[in-house]
C-alpha cells in the first residue's frame, strides 16, 4: 500500500521523525475536516490526527480558533500554548461559513472527506445551508462528530456549553471537595472537554468501521454533561435502588479507608489508597512499623476502619507528617502499598518515570522556540502516533488544501483571498 | 434468530470477539463500549470470587452482583477459568486464539509468568489486538507497583489541583476517573489497531497506563511549565484566567456554576443580575479589568447568587443567555429533564435480581444508525462457562465436566 507520509522537517523534533521501515500510520488515507473551536471536539481530531489522518482545521479568515488565545500566550501573536499543543498535526485552512461562497467551498470540502468534527450550537450549520442532512446528501459516507454542552436534542440544546458547566450539570462537580464546605473545580476546567474530546474518537472510529461494510455514514451527538456523567461508577444505580445521594468527601472516600491524601514533613502530599484488609496490613506492619494497628480487634478489617475513618486516617497522617515525601514514598513502595506523589507540574518534570516513559516531548516551534507538550496516548506497540508538528499558523495550507483536492486556480485563490471568504 | 442478535448482526463490531481477562473498571471499561456496539465480550474472571468488582461499592440482595458490577459488565458473558492452573492457561489460549481482542490489567509481568504473555498469544493469533491497562505501563521505573485511580490522579497531576488554595488537595470529583479516562484511551486503542489490521493483517498491543490518562487531559500544564517556570495551583471553586467562573451558593443552599469566559459572557450575566452598569468599561466590562478585581466581582456575584433560590437564578441566567448551570447532585441528575429526554438512564429489568429494576448511565456515545445496546447487565459468576466453552472451544460436556471437578473452570 502507498505511504505518503509527511517528511516535513519543519517544527518537528529530531525524535518524531519517520524511519523508513515503519509500517504506514493506521489512519493514514483518512481525511478530517475539524471546524470545532476551543478543545472538546477538535481532540476528537487531534487523536486521529496523531494516528496519521490528514485533518484540515477550518477556522475563520480574521480570527480564527478562539483556542489560538486561550491561556498562555507565546511569541507568535496567533498561537498560545495550548493551541499549539492541541492543534498537533493539524492543517489550518481559512473559510468564511458565513458568506453564501465559503459555505458552498465548505460543503465541497467536506464532500471530499471522510470525517467531519464540529461543536457549534445546535442549529448554527443548519443556518448556514450545512447540516447534517445536507452534506450527508453530497457525501452519502460521511462521518460527522457534533459535540455540545447538551447535545443535538432535549430541552437545554440551545444552552451554551462550558465544561465548567458541564460538570456542574453532569453531577461531578457536587462530589469535589470538603462535606458541607464550597464545591471546588475537580482539578482542571476542560476536563468534560477532553472526556467528550475521547468519546467522539470513539464514535468516529466505530463509524468508520461501520462505514467499511456498508458504504454509509453516520452522525455522532455527543453532549458534555453526558461525558462526565458517564464516568460516575455506581452512583446513579444506588440513588435509584436505595436513594442514597453522594456527597462530597473531602480526601477521601467512604468506601475505603485509609484512602486519601496525606501531608508529609516537608509540605508535600502523597496519596495512599489501601482498598484491601490486606494493604492495610502492609502499611501499618511493613512501612509504619506498627503491626499492631492490624490487629481484628483494632483497624484489621474494613468495617472496623470504616467506622473509625477520623481516628485511622489521623494516625496515618501524623505517620506521613513525621517523614519527608520521598522517604514515605520508599517506605510504602517496598510494602507494596499502593501510594503516589500528588504532583505539581514541577514534579512531574522532575519524575524518572515520565521521563522514561516519554510522556513529555519537546517540539521546536519556528519564532516561538522549544514547546514541551503531553505525548501521543494511547500508546500502540506497532503503530504508535505521532507528533509532526504542533499547531499551524492561521490559514497555513488554505491554498495548498483548496488546490489540491478541490482543484481551485491561483486566480481564484486570489479572488476568494481577496473578497475575505478564505 | 431473536430480535436481539439481528439487531447486534447491523452494529459495528459484530461477529468480533473480545475477552476481557481484567478486574475493577478500567481495562474491562474499554471491553464494555465493545460491547455496546456489538462485540461478543467473554469476561473471563477466577472460579472462586471472580472479578473483585463484583463486591466493589454497593451490594445488591444478590451476593457478587454489586451495582457497580451490574451496570459496568453489562453485556457480557462470564467465563471462569483459572489461569494459575496449567490447564486453565492452556484453555485461555485456546479462547485468545479465536479472539480479536484481549483486554487486560494484570501488573506488568503477570501474563508472562503463566506462560500468556503478548509474545505467545500474538504466535498463536498474529492478528490479535491486545490491551493492556496498568498504573504505570508496561515499561519504566514505576511499573511493578500497584496502580489505582487515586493515585493515578495524584501521579498524573490532577489531585494537586483540586481544592482550596494552600488546603489538603481533595479528590477531583470521583476516586475513579482514571479508570474510565483509561477505558476511553483504551477502546480508541482499540478501535485505531483494528483498523490498521485490514490493511495489514496485523495485530499489536496497547499500553495504557492509569496515571498517563490523566495526564494527557490538563491542557497547558506542562507547556506553560516548561516555558514560564508556572507551577498551577489549587484555586478552589473559581480558576485563575477568568472571573467569574465557579462555585456559587444559592439561598436556599444549592449551588450554581458561572462561566463567563468573555466580555460578552459577563455583560449577560449582569443583564441576567439586573446591573447592567456592572459591564461598563469604567468598571468590570474588560476581563482585565475583572481579574485585577477578581475578589470584588466575585463577592458582588455571590451576594446576588445568595439572595435568590437556585431555580430563580437559572431561569434569569437562561433567559439572559448567561453561562449557567446548577451543581447537580445524583437526586438533581434524576429530576432533570434534559437527563431523561436524552434518554441518559436506563431502566433495565434485572433476572438475577428477581426481575428488579436497575438504573444505569446508557451508552456513550450516541450514534444515529448504529447505536449501541444494552441487552444485559453484568452475568452472575460463571453463567455462560459451559456455553462459551461448549460453542467457541468445542469442548464436549464430558470434558467440561472434569474441568469443573479439577476446579480448572
Amino acid at each position: 500500500m502507498a505511504s505518503k507520509k509527511q517528511t516535513s522537517g519543519k517544527g518537528v523534533d529530531p525524535i518524531m521523525a519517520d524511519s523508513a521501515q515503519e509500517p504506514a500510520p493506521p489512519l493514514d488515507g483518512i481525511r478530517v475536516v475539524d471546524v470545532g473551536t476551543f478543545i472538546a471536539g477538535p481532540y476528537s481530531a487531534s487523536i486521529l490526527a496523531e494516528f496519521g489522518a490528514e485533518v484540515f482545521k477550518v477556522e475563520h479568515p480574521i480570527a480564527g480558533d478562539p483556542l489560538r488565545r486561550f491561556g498562555t500566550p507565546t511569541k507568535r501573536a496567533d498561537s498560545s500554548l495550548a493551541w499549539l499543543s492541541e492543534a498537533r498535526n493539524k492543517k489550518s485552512v481559512t473559510i468564511d461559513l458565513r458568506m453564501p461562497v465559503g459555505a458552498e467551498l465548505f460543503r465541497k470540502l467536506v464532500s471530499k472527506c471522510d470525517v467531519l468534527v464540529e461543536n457549534f450550537r445546535p442549529g448554527t450549520l443548519e443556518k448556514w445551508g450545512l447540516g447534517w442532512e445536507t452534506l450527508r446528501k453530497a457525501n452519502p459516507g460521511l462521518v460527522m462528530l457534533r459535540v455540545t454542552g447538551y447535545g443535538q436534542t432535549g430541552p437545554y440544546r440551545d444552552r451554551p456549553g462550558f465544561a465548567h458547566i458541564a460538570h456542574a450539570v453532569g453531577g461531578l462537580s457536587y462530589l469535589a471537595g470538603f462535606p458541607g464546605q464550597t464545591p471546588v473545580v475537580p482539578g482542571s476546567t476542560p476536563l468534560g472537554d477532553y472526556m467528550s474530546g475521547l468519546y467522539g474518537a470513539i464514535g468516529v472510529l466505530l463509524a468508520l468501521r461501520q462505514k467499511a461494510k456498508t458504504g454509509v455514514g453516520q452522525m455522532i451527538d455527543i453532549g458534555i454533561y453526558e461525558a462526565v456523567f458517564r464516568q460516575l461508577d455506581e452512583i446513579a444505580s444506588v440513588y435509584s435502588m436505595f436513594g442514597k445521594v453522594r456527597e462530597r468527601e473531602g480526601a477521601g472516600t467512604v468506601i475505603a479507608c485509609p484512602h486519601g491524601h496525606f501531608r508529609t514533613k516537608d509540605e508535600k502530599w502523597v496519596a495512599i489508597a489501601c482498598t484491601t484488609d490486606k494493604m492495610f496490613a502492609r502499611l501499618v506492619e511493613d512501612a509504619m512499623g506498627r503491626p499492631e494497628l492490624a490487629a481484628t480487634n483494632l483497624y484489621g478489617t474494613k468495617a472496623k476502619r470504616l467506622a473509625n475513618r477520623q481516628d485511622v486516617d489521623s494516625i496515618v497522617g501524623s505517620w506521613t507528617m513525621s517523614h519527608n515525601r520521598d522517604d514515605v514514598m520508599d517506605m510504602c513502595n517496598k510494602a507494596d502499598v499502593p501510594i503516589g506523589q500528588i504532583n505539581s507540574i514541577a514534579d512531574i518534570f522532575a519524575d524518572p518515570h515520565f521521563r522514561a516513559r516519554g510522556d513529555l516531548v519537546p517540539v521546536n516551534v519556528p519564532e516561538v522556540g522549544e514547546v514541551v507538550v503531553p505525548g501521543v496516548f494511547p500508546k500502540l506497540s506497532r503503530t504508535p502516533g505521532r507528533i509532526r508538528h504542533l499547531g499551524p499558523r492561521l490559514g497555513d495550507s488554505t491554498d495548498e488544501v483548496l488546490s489540491r483536492l478541490l482543484g481551485l486556480t491561483a486566480e481564484e485563490l486570489k479572488q476568494m483571498h481577496e473578497s475575505r471568504v478564505i | 434468530m431473536t430480535d436481539t442478535e439481528n439487531a447486534k448482526r447491523d452494529l459495528p463490531l459484530s461477529g468480533m470477539l473480545v475477552v476481557d481477562v481484567a478486574t475493577f473498571i478500567a481495562s474491562p471499561y474499554a471491553a464494555a463500549i465493545l460491547g455496546e456496539f456489538g462485540a461478543e465480550v467473554i469476561k473471563v474472571e477466577h472460579p472462586v470470587g471472580g472479578d473483585p468488582c463484583r463486591n466493589f461499592g454497593t451490594s445488591t440482595r444478590t451476593p457478587d452482583l454489586s451495582l457497580a458490577w451490574l451496570s459496568e459488565a453489562r453485556n457480557k458473558k462470564s467465563v471462569t477459568i483459572d489461569l494459575r492452573s496449567k490447564d486453565g492457561a492452556e484453555l485461555f489460549r485456546q479462547l485468545c486464539l479465536k479472539a480479536d481482542v484481549v483486554c487486560e490489567n494484570f501488573r506488568p509481568g503477570t501474563l508472562e509468568k503463566w506462560g500468556l504473555g503478548f509474545d505467545v498469544l500474538q504466535k498463536d493469533n498474529p492478528g490479535l489486538v491486545m490491551l493492556r491497562v496498568s498504573g504505570y505501563g508496561q515499561d519504566g521505573p514505576y511499573r511493578d507497583r500497584p496502580g489505582f485511580a487515586r493515585i493515578a490522579h495524584a501521579v498524573g497531576g490532577l489531585s494537586y489541583l483540586a481544592g482550596m488554595p494552600k488546603d489538603t488537595p481533595v479528590t477531583p470529583g470521583s476516586t475513579t476517573l482514571g479508570d474510565y479516562m483509561s477505558g476511553l484511551y483504551g477502546a480508541i486503542g482499540v478501535l485505531i489497531a483494528l483498523h490498521e489490521k485490514q490493511k495489514s493483517g496485523l495485530g499489536q498491543y496497547i499500553d495504557v497506563a492509569l496515571y498517563e490518562s490523566v495526564f494527557r487531559l490538563t491542557d497547558e500544564l506542562a507547556p506553560a511549565y516548561a516555558m514560564y517556570g508556572t507551577v498551577r495551583e489549587r484555586h478552589g471553586p473559581h480558576v485563575k484566567s477568568a472571573v467569574p467562573l465557579g462555585h456559587f451558593r444559592t439561598k436556599d443552599d444549592r449551588w450554581v456554576a458561572f462561566a463567563c469566559t468573555t466580555d460578552k459572557l459577563f455583560e449577560r450575566l449582569c443583564q441576567a443580575m439586573g446591573r447592567p452598569e456592572l459591564a461598563s468599561s469604567g468598571l468590570y466590562g474588560v476581563q482585565a479589568q475583572r481579574l485585577e478585581a477578581r475578589h470584588e466581582v466575585n463577592q458582588v456575584v455571590a451576594a446576588w447568587a445568595g439572595s435568590l433560590n437556585r431555580d430563580d437564578i437559572l431561569e434569569r441566567c437562561i433567559a439572559a443567555g448567561a453561562p449557567c448551570g446548577p451543581l447537580n447532585t445524583i437526586a438533581d441528575v434524576f429530576a432533570d429533564r434534559q437527563f431523561h429526554a436524552r434518554a441518559n438512564l436506563l431502566a433495565k429489568e434485572t433476572p438475577a435480581l428477581e426481575g428488579e429494576v436497575v438504573m444505569v448511565p446508557n451508552v456513550m456515545p450516541r450514534l444515529s444508525e448504529t447505536p449501541g445496546r444494552i441487552d444485559s447487565l453484568g452475568p452472575t459468576l460463571g453463567q455462560h462457562t459451559d456455553h462459551v466453552l461448549g460453542t467457541v472451544l468445542g469442548l464436549s460436556p464430558e470434558q467440561i465436566r472434569d474441568l469443573h471437578e479439577r476446579k480448572v473452570v
